[in-house]
């Protein structure tokens, strides 16, 4: 399995794509909290600390560009069909996409890590040319909780990935679902929304979502990790299993 | 032992037959032409042996065990498929890369196979710049990298030139004579019949001809009358 891994992290580094969306994800993150900090003035209810706290949480804001990671890591195989080459090799389809799980749960914790230093970073001068406190309580729990839920967020991309397989509709769907429908569904349903997965990240990262009550960050993260469950377990008894003509 | 034994291989795809109760032996030490028209099961076949494609009864083995119970598949099979693929944006040589790491082969496999196809030279290219004979040569070193006692290709010689075609040929020849297997379907039957010990035809599915290909005798009439 440890051969498996690296040769997955080897075909991560070689390839472009990767590096673009690695190098985009702090980016992302830094603008989310500079405009965070930006708009600090105009949020009025929220307790002062609440506002430190979800600049920091931008770091959040990384998990589409490990969700795509991940979803290029394994329906991009199959787009190129060099998924043909992995299977006569390990002809375990299992063990090819734990092995892929192993590199981008690795490769999303690598992102989410750079991505959270980098808004702790951005975050933490903007706040202190702004004039704002610079720190609150619970800053490291929230930064952690992005980590994880940014790494979580590759790990669904490469279920998705597997189970969809064509690259194009794999990515569509992941964007609207996780851009769109559940904060759409949360809109219309709020008490759905702590259980969707985009409620289960935010929980798990400290973010609040509107009109949803969140489930608390230890609850969300075994919720995100049962639909990483889901898309591993349908792509093994559906997709995976189909000929490769 | 055989090297390769296909029993009452059976695939639909839908209510479509591809392959209809086919069975065949391919014999360690010989170039097995496998042969027939366009649609005639040959890729399915190929496909159903390396695990590709599960068969709707029947069975394919390699070795006397199916392609997915062997413990080490790259040491003991190497493929060549139709329309190799490999991701536009990698190198020759990382494809290779990746995959030797994958396998857990010595370090120095890759640069030997490169040299085996001649593709040293263009090892540090992106594979999407390469042409249909390049893309041939590469899959050939990949099917390669485990120096297997099989090799199963399909349509080998598509997109390369005469004297690449020529090296095929006496590379494929020459591997039978280290008392190795090799599997080629082709349509290039001029081309073939220089190195085939042995022949199978199938049409629609079904086995229309097996038997060795004695020298002399002329493989296109052969396949001609068995395939009417």
């Amino acid at each position: 399995m440890k051969r498996l891994v690296h040769a997955e992290l080897i075909r991560a580094r070689a390839s472009r794509t990767v590096r673009v969306l690695a190098a985009l994800a702090p980016v992302t993150c830094v603008l989310w909290a500079g405009l965070g900090v930006a708009l600090m003035g105009l949020e009025g209810g929220m307790p002062a600390e609440d506002r430190v706290r979800n600049v920091y949480a931008m770091a959040q804001q990384a998990y589409v560009f490990t969700l795509l990671l991940g979803i290029l890591g394994t329906a991009g195989e199959f787009r190129h069909q060099t998924i043909t080459w992995r299977f006569l090799l390990t002809p375990d389809r299992g063990r090819v996409v734990n092995a892929k799980l192993a590199a981008y749960g690795i490769a999303g914790l690598a992102v989410g890590a750079v991505s959270a230093l980098a808004t702790v970073a951005a975050g933490a001068l903007l706040l202190h040319l702004g004039g704002h406190p610079v720190m609150a309580p619970g800053v490291p729990g929230v930064l952690l909780g992005a980590v994880l839920s940014v790494t979580g967020y590759g790990l669904l991309g490469v279920g998705l990935g597997a189970l969809i397989r064509n690259q194009t509709a794999a990515v569509a769907v992941a964007l609207i679902w996780f851009m769109y429908a559940d904060y759409l569904l949360t809109m219309l349903l709020p008490g759905l929304g702590r259980w969707l997965p985009t409620g289960a990240a935010r929980a798990l990262a400290g973010v609040s979502m509107e009109n949803a009550e969140l489930l608390p960050a230890w609850a969300g993260g075994p919720l995100f990790a049962a639909y990483v469950l889901a898309a591993v377990l349908a792509a093994r008894l559906i997709t995976l299993r189909r000929d490769i003509t | 032992m055989s090297a390769i034994t296909a029993t009452r291989l059976s695939k639909s795809f839908g209510t479509v037959p591809a392959v209809d109760d086919l069975s065949f032996t391919v014999e360690p030490g010989t170039v097995t032409a496998f042969l027939g028209p366009n649609g005639a099961g040959k890729t399915t076949t190929l496909r159903m042996l390396l695990g590709l494609v599960t068969p709707t009864s029947g069975a394919a083995l390699i070795g006397g065990r199916p392609y997915r119970d062997l413990a080490d598949p790259v040491c003991e099979v190497g493929a060549v498929l139709e329309a190799a693929a490999f991701h536009p944006g990698l190198t020759a040589r990382t494809h290779l890369e990746i995959l030797r790491t994958a396998a857990g082969l010595a370090a120095d496999r890759v640069g030997h196979v490169l040299d085996q196809v001649d593709l040293t030279g263009a090892a540090g290219r992106r594979a999407g710049g390469f042409s249909l004979g390049m893309r041939q040569r590469l899959a050939l070193a990949t099917a390669l990298l485990g120096d297997p006692a099989v090799l199963i290709l399909d349509e080998p010689a598509n997109g390369l030139d005469p004297a690449g075609a020529h090296w095929l040929r006496g590379f494929l020849r020459a591997y039978a004579l280290q008392g190795r297997t090799v599997l080629v379907s082709t349509h290039v039957l001029t081309e073939i019949q220089q190195i085939a010990d042995h022949v199978i035809i199938i049409s629609e599915g079904r086995m229309v001809f097996t038997g060795p290909l004695a020298s002399g005798s002329d493989l296109e009439e052969l396949y001609l009358e068995a395939t009417r």
